[in-house]
């Protein structure tokens, strides 16, 4: 065993262990005070008693009752400590770390800036073999014209793989959260129903225009347009810019916007939680067998027996079409299921 | 860098800096969108079509439309609350 | 003397639909009552566009890409006099002091 010092309690290391193990460090202090304040006016008491031997018996009386009082007012001051002057100089500190931090990583952010290349230079070490190749041999090599989608569906599927994988996650993380339960929910409307009779669907509706007449003419107008834009969005996403994400969010958006016209239960009629299941994970699938034909083939040299096509039609470019089309399901999907979800906790 | 980019990237921090110091939650989202929207256009200017649809579609429509669901779920926005408080 | 038309005419219609939305912004600021301040937003998504937008097509032409611009102002004609009347419509539904906001109502 080690030798322990003798003041070991009253060190600011066993202080530090006290406040890490959860005991009440300011609470402790106070009764360690207090004891030493105890033995000191009881010291005194004794040296009254000795002086004065035959004081009455009243006498010590008030003077244990004056004693009685400063402890308490010491125990009120140590108790009240925390939360009269500890919060103070708690947020101060927090304040003035925070801004320090904050200092600290602006000051380390601008000083990268100033070393960065300038913007737009010739020059730059991004513009090397790698982007050169991609525009000179990319038309030939994918077939398709929009380099981006060229890129991100052919030189780099697999990270767009992992992106729409992201996507699906998220889509699964908020399922878990926020769908509500099934039987749980038909006992709530039970037990509403008898309360009270106005219950508007999923009860956050209550100061919403519900049917309206206008809403539906209009939506009845646009959302074909709507999602026929993001199907063309979707379907023109190797000859012009979009694509599968971009054509994607469109189609969510004109669903999301028949719901808001129609409600729910029109919605349901095509679009259930089985089509969303079904839907993303059938275009998951699909995506990852297509893309692993093609490492298959390019990683062992084969020939691929995928056509090409002329570089500017629509049926051109190989695999890009039909992989923009699976993830402008799967984010279409998506899109409406977080709307969905959000809004009941289902589909 | 043009007059136009400045006046752009200017906003854009003004738009930063009001959405995160504006005390309604309902605002700062409003302030989001507009945000959003600006960095589309900036998309636009780097010439980055595909992004800036993405942005324009993902920023300003559906993310601001999914918080203004959760600000409606959490109560937070102010007419819902006065009417409950008088309800009660 | 074709261009220099095109150009006067595209110059107005754009600078128009600049005062109109330059009108609109200022009632957006100096109106009191929410209903005020949405007919004057109302007003810039559609009267200013549509200005600004004709001036566009006179600019490029008759293309295609001026077709485009049509069906752009067609869009924004059908979707935000809806977008005003919910929000209108969500004001009068939530807000109980809207008869002091409305003059004619008694």
């Amino acid at each position: 065993m080690s030798r322990q010092r003798s003041n070991y309690e009253n060190t600011l290391w066993r202080k530090f262990e006290r406040w890490v193990n959860g005991e009440d460090n300011s609470s402790m202090e106070a009764s360690e005070k207090h004891e030493e304040k105890i033995q000191r006016i009881s010291k005194e008491q004794q040296q009254d008693v000795v002086d004065f031997e035959a004081t009455a018996e009243d006498v010590n009386e008030l003077i244990s009752k004056e004693k009685k009082r400063k402890i308490e007012a010491l125990y009120r001051k140590y108790e009240n400590w925390p939360q009269t002057k500890g919060i103070k100089i708690f947020t101060g500190l927090y304040r003035a770390m925070a801004v320090i931090l904050c200092a600290c990583i602006i000051a380390l952010l601008l000083i990268t800036v100033s070393y960065l290349p300038e913007f737009g230079n010739a020059n730059n070490p991004a513009n090397n073999e790698v982007p050169e190749r991609y525009i000179e041999n990319g038309i030939e090599e994918t077939g398709a014209v929009n380099f981006v989608a060229g890129m991100i569906l052919d030189y780099r599927a697999f990270d767009t793989l992992g992106e729409s994988h992201v996507l699906f996650i998220a889509a699964c993380c908020v399922l878990i959260l926020l769908r509500a339960d099934k039987k749980k929910e038909d006992k709530k409307k039970e037990q509403k129903k008898n309360i009270t009779c106005v219950v508007a669907d999923g009860n956050d509706r209550i100061y919403e225009p519900k049917n309206d007449k206008i809403l539906q003419k209009i939506a009845f107008i646009l959302v074909p347009p709507i999602i026929i834009y993001g199907i063309y969005v979707v379907l023109n996403g190797h000859l012009s810019p979009g694509g599968g994400f971009s054509g994607g969010a469109i189609i969510g958006a004109g669903l999301i916007l028949y719901t808001n016209a129609f409600g729910f239960k029109k919605t349901s009629e095509f679009f259930t939680y089985k089509t969303f299941s079904t839907v993303t994970v059938c275009s998951l699938l699909f995506y990852a067998g297509a893309k692993s034909y093609s490492f298959y083939t390019g990683a062992n040299h084969l020939e691929s027996h995928i056509p090409k096509g002329i570089p500017g039609n629509i049926l051109s470019s190989g695999l890009i079409l039909p992989l923009n089309i699976a993830v402008g399901l799967i984010v279409a999907c998506t899109m409406y299921g977080f709307y969905s979800l959000f809004r009941k906790g289902g589909m | 860098m043009g007059f136009f980019e400045f006046v752009l990237l200017t906003f854009l921090v003004v738009c930063a800096l009001a959405a995160s110091f504006s005390k309604n939650l309902l605002t700062s989202i409003v302030i989001f969108m507009s945000y959003s929207v600006i960095m589309s256009i900036i998309w636009i200017i780097l010439e980055s079509p595909d992004l800036a649809i993405t942005e324009a579609a993902v920023g300003a429509g559906v993310t601001s439309v999914l918080f203004f669901i959760t600000l409606k779920k959490i109560h937070a926005m102010k007419g819902e609350k006065e009417d409950e408080q008088t309800k009660k | 003397m074709g261009d220099w038309l095109r150009f006067i005419v595209a110059a107005i219609f754009i600078i128009g639909g600049l005062i109109v939305s330059g009108i609109a912004t200022f009632g957006l600021f100096k109106f009191k009552f929410v209903l005020n301040r949405m007919h004057a937003a109302a007003m810039n998504d559609t009267l200013a566009i549509l200005f600004v937008l004709l001036g566009l097509i006179v600019v490029v032409g008759f293309d295609f890409i001026s077709l485009k611009l049509l069906l752009i102002i067609l869009f924004l004609w059908f979707a935000s006099p809806v977008a005003s009347h919910l929000i209108a419509r969500l004001e009068v539904a939530v807000d109980k002091d809207v008869k002091d906001e409305c003059e004619g109502v008694k």
